[in-house]
């Protein structure tokens, strides 16, 4: 028995080890943002201290950086990214767990072997392309892309077809069209696969980097995680600063996480991972 | 079926609404000024004067929208994809490519303009935006590197004068490294180095070489070049000198500000952080010392305007007023800029300023650094100053391998 | 009622018509650029001037002559092969740990996940923070390395990062698979005496293997394009020690303009993740009944 205790006293000991490991370190991240410059590579105790906090450099971020012009970019790219994956990859789903045409198990093949090609194949040949539209530094530009995701498609598939077809046959029957069995039939049951794309597809173009770091030139038309990125280059060793606005950019997927923490596993683990 | 269709004609104009909503261009009313944001008071400054150009000429629309980020590399995308500013920074030493890739406006049929004098700024800045009678920048400020010398050192060692020549410069620094707590490692350096290829070119240029010769050829395995730069790395190998990563610092001007070493190669960016952070010190500057002749890098910028602009009478109004007696009179004054005009100088009083005349007189011989090779070059000689320093190559060996690289083509 | 004809004619313009917009944007942003990349790949094309000559495979021969290429190429290697174990084993074990009975399950499934739903350009920002001289880790061992300014250390630190991120997503990954074992194999070891670490080892690393495969899938494709961490963190430095092939592809093309160049490169990166996928089917992947 006093074995049994010592395993389990290890086994936390180890729990709580990994677990300083990983948020340890967003910990230090927050008090760093709200620390003054001189103190932050000083004694870390004094980090601790609360006569040393300041939360100036979160108005900072707010007032002297065109964060607010980020944010909604950010917020406006992402948004119309989500809503029109949501939509497309139901769709698309839908027509391949539940309508046969010639083609279909070639195309969705060809869909998933495209997969394992790498982003970074895509980066020259789609600016170049953008580049003939005049949609460099643009917001069609940084959206067009990204609004359609194949990993969506495919969960959105494997979703339907685990939809018993008793309910659509009687609905066909009755000649219901396809696109009314897709929308009051199929959507309506379809919360947790619809929830988990969205906000897996939140979480992604919230955090994309390479293809706005590479299309949006001016500040104007930059994202969160572009803005905050080049700001490391113009405010160095303000690192209160730069801690404020990157937990500021981390703070929505955090809660989306936080709140939705069921989808988001149902979805990683039905599609097995990122692309 | 009819329902579907509604349906689906409702998916396509919501797409299509929302792609074209997307797609405002830039705008194209606007006369556009860009240039690099270094930080929010820089900002301000053009910010003002723009005020005042606008009062001026209330007639020009125009907007600022300064770039944060990777600049050179910006401003040549932005060329590339059509969106390039009406106006903005050229740095001297990124012109030779632009002005290679034919993308600038050649200003002469602008600057011939009698009251604009272009006689006035100096040569060598001029010279930084030109290939062959050809202007392709108004020089809007300048900085050369000039030797920053702390005096309550200099006056401890008995020493009554800077270093005028390349012996002195050794023998100074020789005499001001001590090691005063007998650690072995002296704690307070005579020189504190860069190992940057700018900074020895200024040694090059003192030394009758060049990086790149007149014909293009390269010309690092000159007798010129590799004396200068065996005289430089000497300097660091024989311990009359040292770099600032071994005091741990991240360049020279934080050595000699927290008084770690008597003397530095810097320029004006350097005065501000004495005045603000190191205030103790007791500076003073002086020309750089000779070598065979007096010479000396030079950090220049101009404005240009893109041959593809529609905006090109606008935006050489702008350049006017911004290299005008009264444009560069108001950024002098605010900031710490040195003004390209010999005239907005002398009439603002400048050259009675122990400081400032230094820099000016230093116009006089200086030269920006530039080459005509790729881009890549400057990485590949980054590279072969680093196995000098950190691997103990000599120079002559890092410059041989840096011109394998180079000559065989890869960088094109 | 309608013709069954009639009805499957129906079925396929619908099919059609709702995957018109999906497939022409997954079209014109996938497959198109797939091929273009190619065609680019045999040019020598500038994008600051936009001009463009046929060099035919000029590109690669300079690509292979390139010490630099060869270095990223190396470092992309090295940077898998460091990374792809280690998060995979940890993704593991931070399963098997929550797979326990324990109390606060959810608090530190969320814990080690969060790091993987973080920004990347946060999670580097925050790491340059952390192995900066005076950051939080020289203090806390008494150490004085400036890790990302130091060649031998540069590529370890945006390592640590990258396993850091990773490990807690693909451990959810590894979750859904520990949830299909059935207990009754745990509980009979457990009659057999067997510990806890010789249950790991004996029942749950073998009937993960399929979980296991596509980790290590996910994670290598993952790592052979490691580029925002290598942009913010240290942008190829020092001396080229964290130059990988995503890094070099793109400031060929973005930072020296040489888009048929960088075009090249990336095919080749391509080619190269391709085939290190087809040694992993050939070696790791799990026989199906």
């Amino acid at each position: 028995m006093k074995r049994l205790q010592f395993q389990k006293f290890i086994f936390y000991a180890v729990l709580l080890l990994m677990t300083t490991v990983y948020i340890g370190p967003f910990i230090y991240q927050f008090f760093i943002s709200i620390s003054q410059s001189k103190d932050v590579f000083g004694d870390p105790v004094k980090l601790l201290q609360p006569p040393n906090w300041t939360f100036q450099n979160y108005a900072n971020v707010w007032v002297d950086l065109p964060f607010k012009q980020w944010l909604f970019n950010s917020l406006f790219i992402t948004l119309v990214q989500t809503i029109m994956n949501v939509f497309f990859s139901a769709l698309a789903g839908f027509v391949f767990a539940r309508l046969t045409f010639p083609g279909r198990k070639f195309l969705f093949g060809l869909l998933i072997s495209s997969l394992t090609v790498p982003v970074i194949i895509l980066l020259v040949p789609k600016f170049i392309f953008m580049n003939n539209l005049r949609l460099v530094n643009t917001y069609a530009g940084l959206i067009l892309p990204n609004l359609i995701t194949i990993t969506n498609i495919f969960l959105m598939k494997q979703f339907f077809e685990t939809i018993p077809k008793d309910l659509e046959e009687a609905a066909l029957i009755d000649g219901c069209s396809y696109f009314r069995i897709f929308w009051q039939i199929f959507l309506p049951v379809s919360t947790p696969a619809l929830a988990a794309v969205a906000i897996y597809t939140f979480q992604g173009s919230w955090n994309e980097f390479l293809w706005p770091v590479t299309l949006a030139i001016t500040s104007d038309k930059f994202t969160l995680p572009v803005g905050v990125g080049f700001l490391k280059n113009q405010f160095q060793s303000d690192w209160p600063l730069l801690m404020a606005g990157t937990l500021l950019i981390t703070l929505p997927t955090l809660c989306i996480f936080l709140v939705f923490q069921r989808y988001f596993v149902q979805g990683v683990a039905a599609s097995g991972g990122k692309e | 079926m009819s329902k579907l269709t509604t349906c689906w004609r409702y998916v396509l104009v919501l797409s299509i609404v929302f792609t074209f909503s997307g797609c405002q261009s830039t705008d194209t009313k606007l006369t556009r000024l860009s240039g690099w944001s270094s930080n929010p008071v820089e900002e301000k400054l053009v910010a003002g004067v723009l005020a005042d150009f606008h009062r001026e000429k209330p007639a020009v629309n125009f907007k600022y929208e300064p770039i944060p980020g990777n600049y050179t590399e910006k401003i040549q995308l932005m060329l590339g994809t059509h969106t390039a500013p009406d106006v903005f920074y050229l740095r001297g030493e990124t012109a030779p490519s632009y002005m290679r890739f034919n993308v600038l406006e050649p200003l002469n049929q602008y600057a011939a303009d009698t009251t604009f004098r272009i006689d006035d700024f100096y040569p060598a800045l001029l010279k930084s935006f030109q290939k062959g009678d050809t202007l392709y920048g108004v020089p809007k400020d300048f900085n050369p590197y000039v030797l920053f010398y702390n005096k309550a050192m200099f006056g401890e060692a008995g020493l009554t004068h800077p270093p005028q020549n390349w012996k002195e410069l050794e023998a100074f620094s020789r005499r001001m490294t001590k090691d005063t707590n007998g650690d072995g490692k002296p704690d307070q350096y005579g020189l504190v180095l860069e190992p940057t290829i700018e900074m020895i070119m200024a040694f090059v240029y003192q030394n009758g070489g060049d990086f790149q010769k007149e014909d293009g050829t390269l010309g690092i395995l000159d007798k010129n070049f590799l004396d200068a730069l065996e005289y430089y790395v000497r300097l660091y190998r024989t311990g009359a000198a040292t770099i600032p990563s071994d005091l741990s610092a991240k360049w020279n001007g934080e050595c000699f500000g927290t008084k770690k070493c008597a003397m530095v190669i810097s320029s004006g960016w350097l005065i501000p952080e004495l005045r603000t952070n190191y205030n103790d010190v007791d500076w003073g500057v002086a020309e750089l010392p000779v070598g065979r002749q007096k010479a000396t890098i030079v950090f220049t910028n101009a404005y240009a305007m893109p041959k593809e602009s529609i905006h090109k009478k606008d935006g050489w109004q702008i350049i006017d007023y911004l290299t005008s007696q009264d444009g560069l009179k108001s950024v002098v004054k605010q900031g710490l800029a040195l003004p390209p005009r010999r005239s907005v100088a002398q009439n603002l009083g400048l050259y009675n300023d122990p400081v400032k005349r230094v820099f000016l007189q230093s116009a006089e011989f200086a030269r920006t650094f530039q080459t005509t090779l790729p881009e890549r070059w400057y990485e590949e000689a980054s590279v072969a100053l680093q196995m000098i320093y950190f691997d103990n190559k000599t120079p002559r060996e890092a410059m041989e391998a840096l011109n394998r690289q180079i000559e065989s083509g890869i960088l094109q | 009622m309608p013709q069954p004809s009639t009805r499957q004619r129906d079925m396929i313009t619908i099919a059609w018509l709702f995957l018109g917009f999906p497939l022409l944007l997954i079209g014109l942003f996938v497959f198109f650029p797939i091929g273009y990349s190619l065609f680019i790949s045999f040019f020598d094309w500038n994008l600051v001037t936009n001009q463009r000559t046929f060099i035919g495979l000029a590109n690669y021969t300079r690509l292979f002559s390139d010490s630099l290429f060869w270095k990223s190429t190396g470092n992309t290697i090295l940077y898998t092969i460091g990374v792809v174990p280690i998060q995979t084993f940890l993704a593991l074990f931070l399963a098997f740990v929550m797979n326990q009975k324990i109390r606060g399950r959810s608090f530190f499934r969320a814990a080690f996940y969060i790091p993987a739903i973080t920004s990347s350009v946060v999670t580097s920002t925050l790491f340059i923070a952390l192995f900066s001289k005076q950051g939080l880790i020289n203090q806390l061992f008494g150490l004085e390395n400036d890790w990302l300014t130091n060649p031998n250390t540069a590529m370890l630190t945006i390592m640590a990062n990258n396993i850091w991120t990773t490990s807690g997503y693909f451990m959810v990954s590894f979750l859904a698979g520990l949830q299909s074992i059935p207990n009754s194999l745990y509980e009979a070891a457990r009659i057999d005496g067997a510990s806890t670490w010789q249950q790991f080892w004996k029942i749950t690393v073998p009937m993960v293997r399929p979980v296991t495969y596509f980790v290590l899938v996910l994670g290598l494709i993952g790592c052979f394009q490691v580029f925002d961490q290598i942009f913010i963190m240290s942008a190829g430095g020092p001396v080229n020690s964290t130059t990988t092939l995503s890094y070099y592809v793109y400031v060929n093309g973005f930072k020296y303009f040489k888009l048929g160049y960088a075009a090249a490169a990336a095919i080749v990166l391509a080619v190269l993740i391709f085939s290190a996928n087809q040694v992993q089917n050939r070696y790791f992947k799990p026989e199906v009944d």
